[in-house]
């Protein structure tokens, strides 16, 4: 019995090491044969979406725009990852997708962008961000890449924009005390720490103050990374930072700590640079005001609605539309290059919902399975466009400009 | 066992705690209890705590580790709260159906474990993969949200906590302490083989601790939820932390447990966890201080606990020396 | 029947057993041909991608295996994984070496685990408890780490600095190198006996003069040597480290111990490769899954019954009146 354990054991290895040997370079991916016009239906494709996360209402509705808007409309077949933690994760995922003969892959995930494009671009698979954007220094080194579609997202400027406006929102009319909410500031997630930094610039300009001796954006991103991405409560001029949690412990002491920021009598408003609804809106009192920048959900209208959020920035679903359009149309054999031959990269904002009303027209588009914000008509148009047609597609990003584009 | 001895060691570490967290705040100028919020806060924590320690000790004292209580809390919260939420109920109701659900899903486990009888630690993983599955499945990975519900919200209060926290305790007490099941459940913990061959029904038994430890993760991930009304998913498994949270006090409870009840010791443990939890909170300590704290504490405890003779011993000498 | 034929027919039986995780990891290469073909999947990538995606499983779990010979667990591998693979990382950039590199990894994560034996040996503590204060400890030591680099919120090694060994004969080569390691230890040196007499009997050990407290030292040594290569292949594979580098990777080992037919309470009937079967098979069990595109919760569910189904197959067999703890 021994034997016959030892021998299959063997014969296990025997047929992987084979495997191996006959292991080439087997390229997947590669473009079609040319279209030339609209996109080819008449094959499927595959692509594989890379998510760092399968649980937030975020992820939840960028997929259920692909899988239940795209895939039904075009010939193509989403292939999800799980949950991707870190880089590890994301190759190896990336690996399963180009096993499972996967054209494309559109990330969401950014533990290590550029691991990801060299991986794509070795075995000739088509890769693209979405909801996001590389670093200048990262876009430069890869822009070349013949399998780098580009990307479209909210840049950095972008995140701390939506910080600075909804701040500037809650200011501009008269309101001085705030708490915040950080979210992952603390494990130096950029998005969230450029969205704080947004806030506490405007509170600066609003309080003739400065924030740990930082008044605009480039000091005071640095001032945050200065001080660890560890944010304390601070008097800013006239204005105050009256409280501060960050980090997602979920534990008695974050609740707790939720909880006396959000019950501290003079805190007029409370900001988040995400997630405020689970941090804060079980918490807040009835007099205060509270803003979010995260996505349009039937919970989160259900809070404007009642009045207990009042400032959403968020992503819509459809977001995601012009660059599943771009991949596709590269994987066809009509890529989208800049005027220089390069991968695009495309800056695209959320919208901004300040009643009920709006939060709640946005919502219905936006989870619309028949006709979201980017329907098949809208995104066709793109198909083997030029750079400057997609580009200015993109960038009418607004509620009212896509309304326009509609019709 | 003289009274005052008793008394000693049943209160001493969270009477030493509860000056140790005092005046680390009076040295940074905060008071530990400045409002009313912060007794909230702290009945919270106790509560919580507890909840978690009495459902890891029934199981974890007759050497059966659990990873699947945090996923028994998961699925029975969301399920009630899915329940209430589409039928208009209240939190009592909410509430109860938790312990319920909780209660049939611990009964589940238990029964998983004693039909397959591999080792609970193995059968506990799965099924905490399987809820947590099951979990995300019911919910379509979206959790349940009542922020806007002022009433399901509205339960947290301290008198309402303070009743769960009493009723549980007196339930351990009663129920582990002063009937035949309890009983029978001490013979086991302490010879299991020997308690098998005088006759006790081990099967029942380890049913029905599940059962128990099961409602009472129900009730835990009732107040959880209520706390601040969205219910989380997790997957691979998320769930397993609110175990950790649990150990300190059931040591601490285990100590107690040597001059009183255990049970009281367990709760007294809660407390003890629950005064360094405000602690952190009205200091606003960040999360790798309260990791390595935390961390710390509970390896200077179980020391001093395994090594009492030692110590005790090094203090005689240095009393006969003088 | 005749007592030779019954006594045989138990053997036989025994034996089967015994090999239920094996066959389990055949059976579950069967399903994921089968599947492959009907899909159209590349096969050969396939095999490359489920050495790479098991590789550092099974060299972490192997070393666990001595631990959890003893009776004892770790639930902390997967954080010092994290933190050897970020000081190695700290390291390179410091050295330019990718000698050092490993050497630092291995020699950081055989510190952790000696700190935790040695712990748990003087102070007389449970092991298990141990190891979730230094799970909690080494966490908030990565975060340290991370913010100490000053390089945002990752550590980065330059890929060209791995690219080199960062393909499956290299790996294949470390993985069998320490796999041959490990069962020399465990099946032909006096350690793995000493090990086995521990786990399965502490009283009798300890009457017959083995110290308990030297043979822990020396299982979480050499399950830090498993965590260093571990890291090191981790750091190959993946050359920016975070905060959530192998956060999984402790549950992946339990798993991984547990699927491979090994007993958690140790003893005599521990197996040295059953931490590489089950290594393995959870691979294929997660290219199965992705393969059927299964909803997350369902293929979670799916996972889980599948688990506790091949567990039970191969520990079936050695049952009791009384319930297993």
């Amino acid at each position: 019995m021994k034997t016959l354990k030892r021998l299959t054991a063997l014969l296990l290895v025997v047929v992987m090491v084979f495997s191996l040997a006959a292991c080439g370079s087997k390229e997947s991916g590669g473009n079609d044969s040319a279209q030339t016009s609209g996109p080819d239906d008449s094959q499927n494709v595959k692509i594989g979406v890379l998510v760092s996360d399968v649980t937030s209402a975020e992820a939840l509705a960028f997929r259920a725009y692909y899988e239940e808007y795209i895939q039904e409309q075009y010939n193509v077949t989403f292939m999800y990852s799980d949950e991707l933690a870190d880089a590890a994760a994301e190759a190896s995922a990336i690996d399963n997708f180009i096993a499972n003969n996967c054209k494309a892959i559109i990330s969401f995930a950014s533990a290590d962008r550029p691991a990801q494009i060299e991986q794509c671009e070795q075995n000739g698979v088509y890769y693209a961000v979405a909801t996001g954007t590389l670093t200048e220094e990262q876009y430069e080194q890869y822009k070349g890449y013949e399998h780098y579609v580009g990307a479209i997202g909210p840049d950095l400027y972008t995140e701390y924009m939506a910080g600075y406006n909804m701040a500037k929102y809650y200011l501009d009319q008269g309101y001085t005390k705030f708490g915040m909410f950080g979210g992952a500031t603390p494990y130096y997630t950029e998005m969230h720490i450029y969205r704080a930094a947004g806030m506490l610039v405007a509170m600066c300009e609003a309080g003739n103050g400065t924030y740990m001796g930082a008044n605009d954006m480039g000091s005071m991103i640095g001032a945050i990374y200065g001080a660890g991405c560890q944010l304390e409560p601070a008097v800013i001029g006239d204005v105050e930072l009256v409280g501060y949690v960050a980090g997602y412990d979920f534990d008695d002491a974050w609740f707790g700590k939720l909880a006396a920021v959000a019950n501290d009598p003079s805190v007029e408003v409370l900001l988040a640079v995400g997630s405020g609804q689970t941090a804060f809106a079980g918490f807040k009192q009835a007099n205060q005001k509270l803003g979010d920048i995260d996505c349009y959900t039937a919970d989160s209208v259900a809070l404007m609605e009642s009045g207990t959020l009042d400032y959403l920035a968020g992503k819509f679903s459809a977001s995601i539309g012009p660059v599943f359009i771009a991949v596709l149309s590269a994987v066809q054999g009509h890529p989208i290059r800049t005027e220089e031959g390069n991968a695009f990269a495309i800056s695209q904002g959320y919208w901004v919902a300040t009643s009920a009303e709006q939060a709640k027209e946005y919502f219905e588009v936006d989870s619309s399975k028949t006709e979201p914000a980017y329907t098949r008509a809208m995104l066709d148009t793109l198909y083997g466009a030029s750079y400057s047609d997609l580009e200015a597609f993109v960038q009418k990003y607004s509620f009212e400009e896509i309304k326009e584009l509609a019709k | 066992m003289k009274l005052g001895k008793k008394l000693t060691g049943t209160l001493a570490i969270p009477v030493i705690t509860l000056l140790a967290v005092w005046l680390i705040c009076s040295s940074k100028g905060v008071a530990l209890f400045e409002t009313q919020l912060n007794i909230l806060t702290f009945v919270r924590a106790i509560a919580n705590v507890s909840l978690v320690t009495f459902a890891l000790a029934i199981n974890l004292n007759s050497g059966r580790f659990d990873f699947s209580v945090g996923s028994v809390a998961l699925l029975s919260s969301v399920i009630s709260a899915k329940i209430v939420l589409a039928l208009n109920l209240g939190p009592v109701a909410m509430l109860l159906l938790s312990i319920v659900f909780g209660a049939i899903f611990g009964l589940i486990s238990g029964a998983v474990y004693v039909s397959v009888k591999l080792p609970p630690i193995i059968v506990s993983l799965a099924i905490a993969l399987f809820y947590e599955g099951l979990a995300f499945a019911l919910t379509g990975g979206h959790g349940v949200s009542f922020a806007n519900s002022a009433n399901l919200l509205s339960f947290s209060t301290i008198p309402n906590l303070l009743i769960i926290i009493v009723i549980a305790v007196l339930f351990m007490v009663v129920v582990f302490d002063h009937t035949r099941f309890g009983y029978e459940y001490k013979a086991l913990q302490s010879g299991q083989k020997v308690a098998v061959n005088t006759g006790i029904k081990e099967i029942p038994n380890a049913l029905i601790c599940y059962t128990i430890a099961g409602a009472f993760m129900g009730a835990q991930g009732f107040i959880s939820a209520t706390t601040n009304g969205t219910i989380q998913m997790s997957l691979n498994f998320g769930s397993i932390s609110p175990m950790f949270m649990a150990f300190l006090p059931m040591f601490i409870g285990g100590f107690i447990g040597r001059f009183s009840n255990d049970k009281m010791g367990y709760l007294l443990g809660a407390v003890t966890s629950a005064l360094i939890s405000l602690l952190y909170v009205r200091l606003n300590v960040s999360s790798s201080v309260q990791q390595i704290v935390s961390a710390l504490l509970l390896v200077c405890f179980l020391i001093y606990l395994n090594n009492e003779g030692v110590i005790r011993g090094l203090f005689v000498r240095k009393e006969r020396a003088v | 029947m005749g007592n030779d034929t019954l006594i045989r027919k138990e053997n036989r039986k025994a034996a089967l057993f015994r090999l239920a995780p094996v066959m389990g990891l055949v059976f579950l290469f069967a399903v994921f041909l089968i599947l492959a073909i009907i899909k159209d999947i590349n096969i050969p990538y396939s095999f490359k991608n489920i050495i790479n995606q098991s590789v550092v499983v099974v060299v972490a779990a192997t070393g666990a295996v001595f631990i959890y010979t003893l009776g004892s667990f770790d639930i902390s591998l997967g954080a010092s994984l994290c933190v050897s693979a970020l000081i190695g990382a700290m390291a390179y950039n410091v050295t330019g070496s990718v000698l050092v590199m490993l050497l630092v990894c291995v020699g950081v994560a055989v510190g952790i685990s000696l700190v935790s034996s040695v712990l748990a040996s003087v102070f007389n503590l449970p092991v298990f408890v141990t190891t979730i204060a230094m799970l909690s400890l080494l966490s908030a030591l990565v975060l340290v780490l991370i913010g100490a680099n000053g390089t945002g919120d990752v550590i980065q090694v330059p890929a060209a600095a791995v690219r080199g060994i960062n393909n499956v004969w290299f790996k294949l080569i470390v993985m069998v190198l320490y796999l041959a390691f490990c069962i020399f230890l465990f099946d032909f040196m006096k350690l793995g006996r000493k090990e086995k007499f521990q786990g399965g009997n502490p009283v009798c050990a300890k009457l017959t003069g083995l110290n308990g407290k030297k043979l822990a030292i020396a299982a979480f040594a050499i399950a830090g040597i498993g965590v260093g290569l571990g890291a090191f292949l981790t750091i190959t594979y993946a050359p920016t480290l975070s905060r959530n580098t192998a956060s999984s990777v402790g549950m992946d080992i339990i798993i991984s111990i547990v699927f491979g037919g090994m007993p958690v309470s140790g003893g005599a009937r521990s197996k040295i490769y059953s931490a590489a079967i089950g290594a393995v098979s959870m691979t294929l069990l997660n290219q199965i899954m992705l393969t059927l595109s299964l909803d997350s919760g369902v293929g979670q569910m799916v996972k889980a019954m599948i688990f506790i189904l091949v567990v039970y197959i191969s520990m079936s067999n050695h049952k009791g009146n009384i319930l297993p703890r």
